[in-house]
């Protein structure tokens, strides 16, 4: 029987009544935490509180693409150690995360679009990302499939190709951390949900769940998509950050036609072919905020049409998958990480919209280090809380990202 | 994500018609004795619920009504004002 055998990740554990820290989500940034907080920093007592199983959420639903290739000078660094970190843990935990560095083309479909790829190369290059710009010939000579004719609803003008970027196959990934975590004596409880946070004079003192009160200093909430409602509705801390469910799907296996992954924006399509030959696609984000993951013909459509104008030789493919998963967006498309403020000992790593798989492994590391230590490292301080209220929204988007009129 | 909702003015129509306004926050602060963490909050944060949730949405392709609706957002469905809002 499924619920007699042993986990994979090692040996069945009791829960305790009383752990050093505890984890709210089982998905990659909590895992990675975990790992690094018993790896590192020699606390080993943890738990990791989740729900339903690890892998549930976001951790097996994202379409699998890391890169380094964002906007700002405090983003970058940040995604390009979480991309270095890739054949690192492959070593480290001894399992095979599949890391296939394919190289990312970003499509760009007007001159605008061209120059503030400039802008984002010249931050690359500036942090020692590789990054290049191209013109439609030379994309077209990277993915022969590529529609560059004028002909299409949007035009290919040229791309932003960034090498080392890629595929790592996430399931592996949480495979692996909840191997490295549990060897380390990290406690892994699925079919456990929290249920509320206890503070006692503004401090952490334990976490109730549906088996049992586990007492201790220290939280952090890392549940992906489901965050800030649990922020809220457990602490009373809102969140600048709306919920919103993100498609994605697969088509039929084909012989190996695109060996990089694609992007574009002006589409709001991204696409790779998988190892078995699947094209696997997503969409942009659902149109107003909701929890149900689930699909709709609205948007299988839009894939469609998309995919069958810049990638003509699909026309005529079957979707044989298709799923979806929760983005949690704030307004300027960076992450929250913050911790140690508004009650002592809580900790919250969340706001990562469609990041947070590309970020586990280096957010894992500071995460762990913050937690360990109390104070922010460096390279997570920008993404504090009070940056709103402050006023100083990072510049990952142009534009402000709000779920409201202007959406 | 299909969803129907109901205008004041045209009646139940296709979600696709219409803009969400965010979820309803009250009443604009005012501007006296203002502070940023009060303005902050009424701007952008949010309460999440994975639940029934009152918000504004906004009849674009349609009368341009602009209106208040409570919806089940882990089902995607117009519900009924609850009885007591906790």
């Amino acid at each position: 029987m499924f619920w007699k055998s042993k986990p994979l990740w090692g040996n069945k554990t009791r829960l305790k009544s009383s752990y050093d820290a505890v984890i709210i989500g089982g998905g990659l940034h909590g895992l990675a935490t975990a790992y690094y907080l018993a790896k590192e920093h020699g606390i080993t007592d943890v738990a990791i509180i989740e729900k339903r199983f690890i892998g549930f959420g976001g951790a097996g639903r994202n379409t699998a693409i890391v890169r380094a290739n964002q906007r700002t000078q405090y983003n970058v660094p940040l995604y390009k150690e979480a991309l270095d970190l890739w054949p690192v843990l492959t070593k480290e935990l001894d399992y095979n995360l599949m890391f296939n560095n394919c190289g990312n083309l970003n499509l760009m479909h007007s001159e605008a679009a061209m120059k503030a790829a400039r802008m984002t190369i010249a931050t690359a290059q500036f942090h020692g990302v590789e990054s290049h710009l191209i013109d439609a010939k030379q994309a077209k000579e990277l993915v022969p499939a590529l529609n560059i004719s004028e002909d299409i609803t949007f035009p290919i003008h040229g791309a932003m190709f960034h090498p080392p970027g890629g595929i790592v196959r996430h399931d592996a990934v949480v495979w692996g951390l909840a191997k490295g975590a549990a060897k380390h004596g990290v406690h892994i409880h699925q079919h456990t949900e929290a249920t509320a946070i206890h503070t006692e004079d503004g401090k952490i003192t334990g976490v109730e769940t549906s088996r049992g009160r586990i007492h201790t200093p220290r939280v952090l909430i890392s549940a992906g998509g489901y965050s800030a409602g649990l922020i809220y509705h457990m602490l009373g801390i809102k969140l600048p950050i709306a919920v919103l469910t993100i498609q994605a799907m697969v088509t039929q296996p084909l012989k190996p036609l695109l060996d990089h992954v694609v992007s574009s924006g002006a589409y709001h399509c991204y696409a790779n072919q998988t190892l078995k030959g699947e094209i696997a696609t997503g969409a942009h984000m659902d149109q107003w905020p909701n929890y149900t993951t689930q699909n709709t013909a609205h948007y299988i459509k839009h894939q469609a049409e998309a995919l069958s104008d810049w990638l003509p030789c699909l026309r005529g493919v079957k979707f044989m998958r298709i799923w979806g998963g929760l983005a949690d967006m704030t307004p300027d498309m960076a992450p929250i990480m913050d911790g140690n403020d508004q009650i002592e000992g809580f900790y919250m790593d969340c706001g990562w919209g469609y990041f947070g798989f590309k970020s586990c492994s280096a957010v894992g590391k500071y995460m762990a280090q913050f937690m360990a230590s109390g104070h922010c490292p460096d390279m997570l301080k920008p993404f504090n809380l009070r940056r709103y209220e402050n006023h100083q929204l990072m510049g990952e988007t142009a534009a402000l990202v709000s779920y409201t009129p202007d959406n | 994500m299909a969803l129907t909702l109901t205008c004041p003015v045209c009646g139940q129509r296709n979600g696709y018609e219409f803009r969400y306004g965010g979820e309803d926050k009250g009443p604009r602060p005012a501007e006296a004795g203002l502070t940023p963490a009060a303005w902050c909050d009424y701007v952008h944060m949010n309460k999440c619920t994975a639940g029934v949730q009152k918000e504004w949405w906004f009849h674009r392709d349609g009368c341009g009504s602009w209106f208040t609706t409570w919806r089940d957002t882990t089902k995607n469905l117009e519900v009924a004002k609850p009885e007591a809002s906790k």
